[in-house]
């Protein structure tokens, strides 16, 4: 099929409103779960999954991918405005941003975050079309024993999300993946961990798993503190972003933009990282390199370039090799594979339309956030004046209905509730959730293409290093380890 | 609590739980046929690759607290946990509403469960808009249902007593 005809598939798919406007609403979600602080744009992503189940798959799709998108810019308002970043990917914003607001710029700043952010994502997503074609071409020459080394490596994401120590985040891994092995056997068909609940026979199901994770947990510390989440909103003040502001900030803004397409198509960096690079990149080729932390628009312009050009790259993996690039982008397998799809190379022929549908979706996402950001802008101080004390009794009915939806199984909502305190736990003592998810997510790909490799070759595990592909994959992920390895003893301050 | 203490903590737990898995769950709760001729394509393969790996990893959790000179508590530990019994009574509250819930939703009905377990979560919470908590109690259940059961065409469970449209 060429190329043309691929666009036309696509726009057959989403030429139509129910599309624009699932994408729109998205946008509009993701950008409100992002800005309330403890939220965030995980959690939005979670929660709106169970709405698209009786959605066509492209539009509950680009649903999910506007809230992703939404959730990532809507982070970078209560960084400006409260001191409180509403994702993590925002955490550099503050920096510049709020001193900005401090000194009544706050319209300035988040003007200058806004059209950062869509101008990272218009990068981004030009960057996802151009590779992410070319690199599930390349894919399909891959048997069991290229997508093992390739699943074995994208595990090492667990390092980018495993936050502030390697070995917690490790501890979680292998949580995910025992939790994994519940089920039928893949091949044998024998009970693993089932008790002898026909509930278990096929596995948890991902999505209780996911919510009882990444929204209950939250809930439960409402519990625990109930007044932790009370903070003081700036004004937005009466300077605007103006053009002569964003041309000044051009450069850094193409430079983030372009770390973050790098740094995103990388499996499990994530946005965090990308923003203080393209952050310290911005400081130290500035003149104003004295104003950066004091207040500095080209700051802001820069960290929010480089949190947003993550969020098109970071489907490059998704769609190309089916391997999450972080954790939103997990979730979204999740709604792939309740729509029946399997992201990876077969879809890019198998599913063209789809594939077409969605990046024609992502180009327009960009000038819809341009909308959507404009207008959030404004109304933050709503947005910010919503009881949590209400809101979280809210997501927790949200949740169960959620759950409930997927196989109309009240079990599921039980396995919800047990991941909830388990993720409580986890967060109590520090244990980063991420690396549990991306785990169980890979966990059975793992085991399934591994043991594939040992029918194919009467069990010589030699096979596992059969050509070109297996061994770069192998030297990446021993690469990627020795240097997670040396950054993690250099961290560590020795015993005097 | 510090790095130190909690890696020391979580260290000895993973061990335990290794040996946990390796000595009795992997044996009593995975089945493999008699007639498997390769280990590497047995079903207990993979349990006991992970428990060696956590095994491993709880290993490393000791030698990390145990050589670690670090032994300050983390910076958020006092703003993040309020003394006193008063949050441990809200955590069992919630514990206590979550199994309510499991045991409402085939008897009384998703939409009446998810009523009163808002309700009581947000008096939990200490709501300052108690009026305005119950509206939401009231409506945002039977939003939910209204999608899910006739937008979505999901079977809501209706419980025994009243049921909706």
């Amino acid at each position: 099929m060429s190329l043309m005809d691929s666009l036309a598939a696509g726009l057959s798919l989403v030429g139509n409103v129910e599309a624009f406007f699932m994408l729109f609403c998205g946008l509009v979600i993701g950008v409100i779960g992002g800005a309330i602080p403890g939220l965030s744009a995980t959690m939005a992503v979670a929660l709106t999954l169970p709405f698209t189940f009786s959605m066509a798959p492209i539009n509950g799709i680009l649903l999910l991918l506007g809230v992703y998108k939404g959730g990532i810019f809507g982070g970078s308002i209560p960084a400006i405005l409260i001191k409180t970043p509403g994702t993590p990917a925002s955490s550099a914003t503050i920096l510049d941003g709020h001193p900005m607001a401090e000194r009544g710029e706050a319209g300035r700043a988040l003007g200058m975050a806004l059209y950062a952010s869509c101008t990272a994502d218009a990068v981004s997503n030009l960057a996802l079309i151009l590779f992410a074609g070319w690199l599930a071409s390349f894919a399909l020459n891959f048997g069991p024993p290229e997508f093992f080394a390739l699943i074995l490596f994208s595990l090492t994401i667990i390092a980018g999300v495993s936050g502030e120590s390697l070995l917690r985040g490790a501890l979680s891994a292998l949580a995910g993946l025992l939790l994994a092995t519940v089920g039928l056997d893949l091949v044998y068909g024998t009970n693993r961990f089932t008790f002898g609940d026909p509930n278990m026979m096929g596995g948890l199901n991902f999505i209780a798993v996911l919510i009882g994770l990444f929204a209950i947990p939250e809930i439960i510390a409402m519990a625990w503190n109930p007044v932790a989440h009370l903070g003081r909103a700036r004004a937005l003040g009466k300077t605007r972003c103006t053009l002569a502001d964003y041309l000044g900030s051009f450069k850094s803004i193409i430079r983030g933009s372009m770390i973050g397409v790098f740094l995103g198509s990388i499996p499990g960096i994530g946005a965090a990282p990308s923003a203080f690079l393209s952050y310290s990149e911005a400081r130290r080729t500035s003149k104003n390199k004295a104003n950066f932390g004091k207040g500095e628009i080209e700051g802001v312009a820069a960290s929010e370039a480089g949190n947003n050009g993550v969020a098109g790259a970071t489907l490059i993996p998704l769609l190309a090799l089916g391997v999450p690039g972080d954790v939103i982008t997990a979730i979204i397998i999740g709604a792939f594979m309740v729509h029946g799809l399997q992201p990876g190379p077969m879809m890019f022929i198998l599913n063209v339309d789809i594939i077409y549908g969605l990046f024609i979706g992502l180009i327009v996402s960009s000038v819809f956030l341009l909308i959507v950001g404009s207008v959030a802008i404004r109304g933050f101080r709503f947005v910010a004046d919503v009881p949590k004390r209400i809101l979280m009794p809210a997501v927790l009915i949200l949740c169960i209905y959620g759950v409930f939806a997927v196989n109309n199984n009240i079990f599921d909502v039980g396995v919800m509730f047990v991941m909830g305190w388990l993720g409580y736990i986890m967060m109590r003592n520090r244990i980063p959730a991420a690396p549990f998810l991306i785990a169980f997510i890979l966990g059975p790909l793992l085991e399934d293409n591994f043991r594939q490799s040992m029918l194919m070759s009467g069990s010589d595990p030699l096979i596992l290093f059969r050509g070109p592909i297996t061994w770069f994959f192998w030297l990446l992920t021993g690469v990627t380890v020795l240097a997670i390895t040396r950054s993690t003893l250099r961290k560590r301050v020795p015993l005097s | 609590m510090s790095e130190k203490s909690l890696h020391l903590r979580l260290g000895i737990f993973m061990s335990l739980f290794a040996l946990f898995l390796v000595l009795y769950a992997i044996p009593s709760f995975v089945f493999a046929p008699s007639n498997v001729g390769k280990i590497v394509l047995s079903p207990l393969f993979w349990p006991y690759v992970l428990a060696g790996l956590a095994g491993i990893v709880g290993l490393a959790l000791i030698a990390n607290a145990l050589t670690s000179a670090q032994d300050t508590p983390f910076e958020d530990e006092e703003t993040e946990h309020p003394e006193g019994a008063a949050p441990w009574m809200r955590l069992g509250a919630l514990a206590v509403i979550m199994v309510l819930v499991m045991f409402g939703l085939p008897r009384l009905g998703m939409v009446w469960t998810a009523m009163l377990a808002f309700a009581a979560c947000a008096f939990l919470f200490r709501t300052r808009h108690p009026i305005l908590a119950l509206v939401c109690a009231v409506v945002v259940p039977l939003l939910l249902y209204a999608f899910f059961a006739h937008v979505a065409g999901v079977a809501i469970p209706q419980g025994n007593l009243v049921r909706l449209p």
